[in-house]
This record gives structure tokens, C-alpha cells and sequence, in this order.
């Protein structure tokens, strides 16, 4: 990537050019993708990443460039570039005098994978997806079932002008089942999708069968599924992926990206009760093999857990180094980005609402209509105004505190900040699953999570 | 290595290795100028290329691609693509016969413009959009321009390439009146800076938000639906797959059998132009080297023709549309270059909603079922006039049903590239399914 006199010229250099803070990040990918259809390999793919990023403070100013060329003749060019295009004085002061002296450190593998990718051929991954294909199959009305499968192996190294050298290696899989179901009332899909911060033990750790008749069932559910019933209604969110509502109507609101603006709902509201006392949000950077899992962030700092959310109260944010500059808050080891094209910014890692004491079937108990959200897709959030939506992949019609014939087309629709407020009673079954997140830095891997809960309303957008 | 050199080196391991080849290569330049309280608080300045290889070895194809250039990089590339493409059990792959493209420049000095100038409209554009009181927080005034050269080589004799780019304005704020708060955003879009104006963008960005603040809720029910240009695109974007001739050939498309056959009013038509003075994405030829035409994918209302490279069209036996795309860290796929929906004789609003955004479309829309659900913001039309804004409804129902009750299509055209590339006018649907309070 870069040697430690590269660095230690480039980050002299640039504090010389009058820059208050200095960092160079590099990365090296190798990513392997893998697409069947009715277990014909469609296309297979394989491709190396690499580049660099610059990145300069100049009070609360950033500048940043990114390049794939990696010499040490380019990096320093790109320094002055970068230094050009600030403007202003345009003199040297002697600031870049003295050692940097890094205090290095290499990750201690606490995420490795036991499988590591090459230790396995092409065809045994699709030996294994190809069980997941039998199991997806589960009646006659699954049509086609599509399968993909992700591997990441990503090896970042981040220096700065305070002396951080730190390496981290990240390997993630995943895969993805589709099933498409047909009959005359049209076609559906069912869709799952593990992927953990692991290398091929994924194939054991989530079982292809299990999650491809999940997904097989899914898309047979929806094929018999009526239009959801429409209006402000209570709504039961099942756990794992359910928690996608509060990482978009929520966990985007206290990313100081949109704190430090003021652009979130939530801004200067640290101590205040902004939630019902069932709530406590943790995002946990530390999870071992959790997806959105990594021993360092992308600006160096070492990952932890953060409560966010304690019985309701607001008790931390999730801080980057910049947000951390503007509004004084403690870093909390969250800046990151997709890749070396992206500078880092404040970013959820494992994003969940920790186990409640209320039992699952008590949530249903005495919801004379609502809607069981059993399965969530995904969803959207303006953080300034908490407006969010997400969309409802698996649905039933709640009747009489009983769970009674699936629905489509749910569409869950309300403001971050009054829902939050209305989550009545949190159940025990605390899960996570993974997704991809999009934001200002780019698409980064996350989980999300929750145990069951009830919402007293939420707008339920359908057709019925 | 340089670009060229890495795919002059590729060409070589190939014919040595008897395997038939395609590089594409990209090399791309970014600059960004984010203002922020009057001051320019982020800008990002980029270089970046990569290549990546498409191989077929007895009808089989296979991919890899690379950033880093050297040998070794290339010969480890070259042997993931051969390995690639050795688990494919189709055997009808192949290149297209090739020839030279020539080159093209589409961009010229488009984007020439002295450093502080384009400093200028960034800080411009944010001080503009302040300039209401209305505005509370901006969240990112910024000037972004992009320009990127894309070549194309292969062993069967294709050769060429094209430079192209743009540049843009976007602003994004917080607006409140009241207890009312809406976030809102505007973008433009230019392949020349000459046709950017901080202060007309950030006057959009004003009127756009401005007309939601005091939305009411709307009461469930069926309206007439007045589809902003924005609005329709996005609607649009998630189901343009449908006219993929690779989904066709994947079974995923419920148009397949419907080629000929009517599926949208009458006075629906849509379609692709490659070539169009104002587009964004104008190309002269595809990812395969297949020189590009305007292609009508619905001709009032029947379906006439779908996307394809020379390989869907080969099995489906159509003949190929220059369609192909890929990055070149992609797979071949096909795509549209700048689609859009033909103005038509005139939208008069009457009684209806007027949708002005949708959000959540990629999770709310499912291309292959045709049914959506999703957020939408918007103006109540009452006796021809828009009678107050409303909030917190979704729009829900099957694309295909919405095509059959396109009522009207307004004359202007307005382009975007948010969802795709592309321009839309507003486009009236009667009966749309409106879920509120």
C-alpha cells in the first residue's frame, strides 16, 4: 500500500502546506461474486480494488482526493493538489518539523475467518448454494430461484499526522436466495440473505437449507397474499431485520453527519427522553463476525459499543472525527466509508434495541386490527424532518390479538421521532441480520436488530 | 502500467492463452465543492480507472477486472476470468465481431471554467438557498463535476472510445414554518457549466419545499394523480427492468409474451434516445461496441421493442438494440441511455393529488410482481388549483394497471439523473390507490 516514509513525508508535507490535520488511508480489495439462476451459473466474477485517499483538515474544512496510483511520487502530488485547491495563504509555516514516531498497530484477528476463502474451490460454493436451490423449491408454484454469493476481503491501512498507523483486515460473506414464485394471481418473490464478517463458514453457520426454504415459503406466502389493509393502525415488528425501521427512522438521526449540521430532528438533545422507557439502542462495533463488525474504523480509531438510547434517554451519538471537531462530542470509533472513493463520515456499524421483558404473544394480545410486519424490505429516512418509510416483505393482518391471513403491499410510513415515542412493549427475542447502508460516505455493511415490538400506530399505506 | 499499455498486455495474454477477450476501460475525474456557511467546508478532487475483462472460452464467458496494473494484477485477472467463466454451463457465449468505433468527444470543453468560478457557485448556490427565512439548515450546497473517457477493445477487432462528463448543482435544506419542517433538495444537471445558475437552482429548491410546509394529512382513498416529472421517473426506474431483454430471457419479465401487444393507454409511449441534444448519458455506441439508436419501448401504448446486447437478442432472435452495458467492474447487463416518456398533448390539473417526490422507491416497488407501495409528498388539487399540501400518505398499486389509466401527458419535458437518466413530463393517472390517515 504505503511504506512509513511515504506517509511520514506525505502528512509532513501537508501540515506544512498549513493543514491542522493529516491522513492517508489505502486499501486493497479482493471481491468474488457469483450469480446463478436454476443453478446455472450466469455470470461468475472475480476483481482487485485499490486505491488511496487524502484527506486534510483545515479548521473545520476538509479537502480529500482519492487515487488508484499508490506511488509515493503521486500521493505527494495529489497532497499539493489538494493544498492548491483550498486556496488562501498559500505559505509554508514550520509546523511539519519533528518525528511523527507512529504507534502502530495491526488488528488482533478477533474477526478472522476459520474458513478462509481460498481454502475452497468455485464448484464447492456451488455444491453448497445448490442446497439452498432444493430447499427454496418448496412447491410447485417456485418458478425460478436466483443465488448469489458475495465474498469481501478487504486489508485497509490508515495513517495520520497524530501518529496513528493502523492495519485491519476484513472478510465478509454473504449470499442471497431469491425465489420466484408464479400462479395466475402473478408472481412474488422471497428473499433472505446471511452474511456475517466470516470467511466459507458461513456455509455452516447459516444453513443454505434453511434460509432457502425461508425463502421459498416467502414468495408461496405472497402469492396468496390479499392488499394490505391502509390507515393509522398498531403494528407488531418481528425481530432481526425488523429492525431496519429504527436504523432509518432513528439511527440516521444521530449520526452527527446530520447532528453537527443540525440538519437531524435529534440535534442537542443529549440527556433529554426522546424515546418510550422500553427503549435502549446499542450500536456495537465489536459484535465478533457481525457483519457491520471491524477492529478499527476507517479514520484508525479502534471500534466500540455504543449505547445510544438508554431506557429512553438519549445518552450518546455516533461521533466521527470531523462531527467530533464540530460539536465536541467524544469519538465513538464510527467513521466510515465504503471505500477509498468516499471520505469517512459518522456511520452505524451493528445497530440494535436490546431485549425487552414482554412476551411475543402479549404484543397481539388486545390489537383489535393491526398489521403483524413480520418481515421487513427496506426503507428511506429525512433526517431532518424523521420522515421515513419502509416497505413490509412479509405481512399478516392482525385480528382480535390473532396473526390471520397474509397481506402485500404494506408500506409503513410515520416521522422517527413520534414513532419512537409509541413503541408500547419490547419482547425478549433480541436478533440481528445484515444490510447494506447507504449514505454520504457510500453503501457500508451494517446490521440491524430487534426483538419483536409493538407499535401502538404507524400509518400503514396499502390498496385495501 | 497505464490503462492503454494494461489493456494492450491483455489483449496479448489472450490471444497467446486462445481465449477470446474484451477490455473495457474507464478513467474518470471528480471534482467536488461543498459550501457551508459561506464557506467551502468540503472538496473532493479524484483520479480513478480500472479495467475489466470479459472472456469466452468455448461459448462459456467469464469476468474479472482490476484497479491495480501491474503484471501480476493482470495475469491473476486473467486466470479468475478463465476459471470464471469454466463453471458456466451455458455454451452460447460470444464476442461480437469488432471494428474500429473511432474516437468521440462528447463533452469538449464543457467543463472549462477557472477553479474560483465553480468555487463561486457552490458559495453562490448556498447563499441563495438561504435566502428565504423559511430555510433553517442547509444540509449540502455543493458544484460536482464528472469526466470520464470509456474505451473498448477485443480480440475480435473492436476498438474505440468516447469522453464524456458533467457537472452539477445540488442543494439540500431544512425549511420549517410553524411546527411544519420538511427536508427537500433540488439538482441540476449540465453537460456544460454555461448551463448552470446557482441562483435559479437554489429558487427551485425554495418554491419545491417551500409548497409542502403546513401539509395536512390526506384521507384515504382513490384521486387522480398528477405525477411531477421527478415524481414519474422515479416511479418509473425500479420497472424499466421489465423491458431488459435479459430479464426476458430469465423468465423475469412479464412483458415477454407481450411484445406487439398493447399494455399502456394509448397515449403512453416511451423510449430511449441516445443522441438527444440535452442528454445526460448520450453515447455513441454500447458496452459491446453496437452503435446505439433511438429504440421506442412502448409506442402509444404497445409494447415495441425491448433492451438488449447482442447476446439477448441472439437467443431471443430480435436483433440487438445498443443496449449492452458494463462497467468495467461489472457483468454484461443492458440498460437504457437517456429514457423518455414522449410529451404528449397537455395535463390539466382539475381535482387530484399532485405528487411532487416519491421516497423508498428502491424497497417500495417490485418489478417483477409490478406491485408498488411508497411515501409520497404532494399538493391536494381542488377545482384546478393546488389547495394545500399533505403529508404521511403512500401511493400503492400495480405498475401495469397504472400504465392502462395514464389519462394524460403534460408537453414539457424535465430531465434527471436521480433515479435514471432520463425526462419526464407530468404524467396524469386516474384512480391511484392513496393510503393516508
Amino acid at each position: 500500500m504505503f511504506n512509513e516514509s511515504t506517509a511520514e513525508k506525505l502528512l509532513r508535507r501537508a501540515r506544512e502546506l498549513g493543514a491542522d490535520f493529516a491522513e492517508v488511508y489505502a486499501e486493497r480489495w479482493k471481491k468474488r461474486n457469483l450469480r446463478l439462476l436454476d443453478l446455472a451459473v450466469q455470470e461468475a466474477s472475480s476483481g482487485i480494488e485499490r486505491g488511496a485517499g487524502v484527506r486534510l483538515f483545515f479548521g473545520t474544512q476538509v479537502v480529500y482526493a482519492y487515487t488508484n496510483d499508490l506511488s509515493e511520487a503521486n500521493l505527494l502530488e495529489v497532497t499539493e493538489t489538494l493544498a492548491r485547491l483550498k486556496g488562501g495563504k498559500g505559505q509554508v509555516d514550520a509546523r511539519g518539523a519533528g518525528g511523527l514516531d507512529f504507534r502502530r498497530s495491526e488488528p488482533r484477528g478477533l474477526h478472522a475467518p476459520q474458513v478462509a476463502l481460498d481454502e475452497r474451490d468455485k464448484r464447492w460454493r456451488i455444491e453448497r448454494l445448490a442446497e439452498a436451490d432444493a430447499a427454496a423449491r418448496v412447491g410447485p408454484e417456485i418458478k425460478k430461484v436466483e443465488l448469489r454469493l458475495l465474498e469481501w476481503d478487504q486489508e485497509i491501512l490508515v495513517a495520520n499526522s497524530e501518529g496513528v498507523w493502523n492495519r485491519d483486515r476484513r472478510v465478509r460473506t454473504r449470499y442471497v436466495v431469491t425465489a420466484i414464485a408464479e400462479n395466475e394471481a402473478g408472481m412474488q418473490t422471497g428473499f433472505e440473505g446471511p452474511g456475517l464478517g466470516v470467511g466459507l463458514e458461513l456455509f455452516d453457520l447459516a444453513p443454505p437449507a434453511e434460509y432457502g426454504r425461508r425463502a421459498g415459503e416467502q414468495a408461496r406466502t405472497l402469492l396468496g397474499a390479499k392488499p394490505a389493509p391502509a390507515g393509522p393502525m398498531p403494528v407488531v415488528i418481528g425481530n432481526a431485520f425488523g429492525g431496519v425501521i429504527f436504523h432509518e427512522a432513528l439511527g440516521h438521526l444521530l449520526e452527527t453527519t446530520a447532528v453537527a449540521r443540525k440538519t437531524s430532528v435529534l440535534t442537542d438533545k443529549l440527556g433529554e427522553k426522546i424515546a418510550s422507557d422500553v427503549v435502549t439502542y446499542v450500536d456495537d462495533g465489536t459484535l465478533p463476525h457481525a457483519w457491520g463488525s471491524s477492529e478499527y474504523d476507517d479514520e484508525g480509531a479502534p471500534t466500540e459499543r455504543t449505547v445510544l438510547i438508554e431506557k429512553g434517554v438519549l445518552k450518546s451519538y455516533m461521533v466521527d472525527r470531523w462531527g467530533s471537531l464540530m460539536t465536541g462530542y467524544r469519538p465513538t470509533g464510527s467513521g466510515r466509508r465504503q471505500d477509498y472513493t468516499f471520505a469517512p463520515t459518522s456511520r452505524m456499524r451493528n445497530t440494535f434495541i436490546e431485549a425487552g421483558g414482554a412476551s411475543i404473544e402479549s404484543l397481539f394480545e388486545g390489537v383489535e386490527l393491526g398489521l403483524y410486519a413480520k418481515k421487513m424490505g427496506g426503507g428511506q429516512v429525512k433526517p431532518g424532518s424523521g420522515e421515513y418509510n419502509f416497505a413490509v416483505q412479509e405481512g399478516y393482518v392482525i385480528r382480535n390479538g390473532r396473526v390471520e391471513e397474509p397481506v402485500k403491499g404494506a408500506m409503513l410510513v410515520g416521522k422517527g421521532p413520534e414513532s419512537i415515542q409509541r413503541i408500547a412493549a419490547v419482547a425478549a427475542d433480541q436478533k440481528n441480520a445484515p444490510g447494506m447502508c447507504g449514505s454520504l460516505s457510500g453503501a457500508v455493511p451494517v446490521e440491524v436488530g430487534q426483538p419483536h415490538l409493538l407499535i401502538s400506530e404507524i400509518v400503514v399505506g396499502g390498496e385495501g | 502500467m497505464t490503462l492503454q499499455e494494461a489493456q494492450t498486455y491483455l489483449l496479448e495474454r489472450a490471444r497467446e492463452r486462445g481465449v477470446e477477450l474484451e477490455v473495457l476501460s474507464s478513467g474518470s475525474r471528480e471534482l467536488t465543492l461543498r459550501a457551508r456557511e459561506e464557506q467551502l467546508e468540503e472538496i473532493t478532487a479524484a483520479e480513478r480507472g480500472g479495467l475489466g475483462v470479459r472472456v469466452v472460452t468455448e461459448g462459456r464467458t467469464g469476468y474479472a477486472y482490476s484497479e491495480e496494473l501491474t503484471p501480476e494484477a493482470l495475469d491473476w485477472m486473467l486466470d479468475e476470468a478463465v476459471e470464471n467463466a469454466k463453471l458456466q454451463s451455458e455454451t452460447d457465449g460470444f464476442l461480437p465481431a469488432g471494428r474500429s468505433l473511432g474516437r468521440h468527444d462528447l463533452l469538449g470543453e464543457g467543463l472549462s471554467a477557472p477553479l474560483d468560478e465553480k468555487k463561486q457557485m457552490a458559495l453562490e448556490l448556498e447563499r441563495a438557498s438561504k435566502s428565504d427565512p423559511r430555510v433553517q439548515q442547509i444540509g449540502a450546497a455543493a458544484y460536482s463535476e464528472r469526466e470520464y473517457q470509456t474505451e473498448i477493445a477485443s480480440t475480435k477487432g473492436a476498438a474505440g472510445g468516447y469522453r464524456s462528463g458533467y457537472a452539477y448543482l445540488m442543494t439540500s435544506a431544512v425549511m420549517a414554518a410553524g411546527t411544519s419542517v420538511k427536508q427537500g433538495w433540488e439538482v441540476k444537471v449540465a453537460r456544460e457549466i454555461a448551463a448552470l445558475d446557482p441562483a435559479s437552482t437554489a429558487q427551485e429548491f425554495i418554491r419545491k419545499t417551500g409548497r409542502l410546509l403546513g401539509a395536512r394529512e390526506l384521507s384515504s382513498g382513490r384521486y387522480t394523480a398528477y405525477f411531477e416529472p421527478q415524481a414519474f421517473l422515479a416511479l418509473l426506474a425500479p420497472f424499466i427492468s421489465l423491458w431488459s431483454g435479459k430479464w426476458v430471457l430469465e423468465g423475469k419479465s412479464r412483458l415477454a409474451d407481450k411484445l406487439g401487444q398493447r399494455v399502456a393507454s394509448a397515449v403512453f409511449s416511451l423510449y430511449d434516445d441516445p443522441d438527444h441534444p440535452q442528454g445526460l448519458m448520450n453515447a455513441p455506441f454500447d458496452a459491446e461496441g453496437t452503435p446505439t439508436r433511438k429504440v421506442h419501448l412502448l409506442r402509444e401504448g404497445v409494447v415495441e421493442s425491448f433492451m438488449h446486447n447482442t447476446f439477448t437478442a441472439r437467443k431471443l432472435g430480435h436483433e440487438p438494440s445498443g443496449h449492452a452495458a458494463r462497467s468495467y467492474k461489472g457483468v454484461l447487463d443492458v440498460a437504457p441511455h437517456n429514457l423518455i416518456v414522449a410529451p404528449g398533448a397537455g395535463v390539466r390539473l382539475e381535482d387530484g393529488v399532485l405528487v411532487t417526490d416519491l421516497m423508498g422507491v428502491h424497497a417500495g416497488a417490485k418489478p417483477i410482481s409490478g406491485d408498488f407501495s411508497l411515501q409520497a409528498l404532494g399538493l391536494k388539487i381542488e377545482g384546478g388549483e393546488a389547495a394545500y399540501p399533505v403529508e404521511n400518505f403512500t401511493i400503492s398499486g400495480n405498475f401495469f394497471e397504472l400504465l392502462e389509466r395514464v389519462v394524460a401527458v403534460g408537453s414539457e419535458l424535465e430531465w434527471s439523473v436521480l433515479y435514471l437518466a432520463g425526462a419526464s413530463p407530468t404524467v396524469e393517472v386516474a384512480e391511484v390507490a392513496f393510503a393516508g390517515a
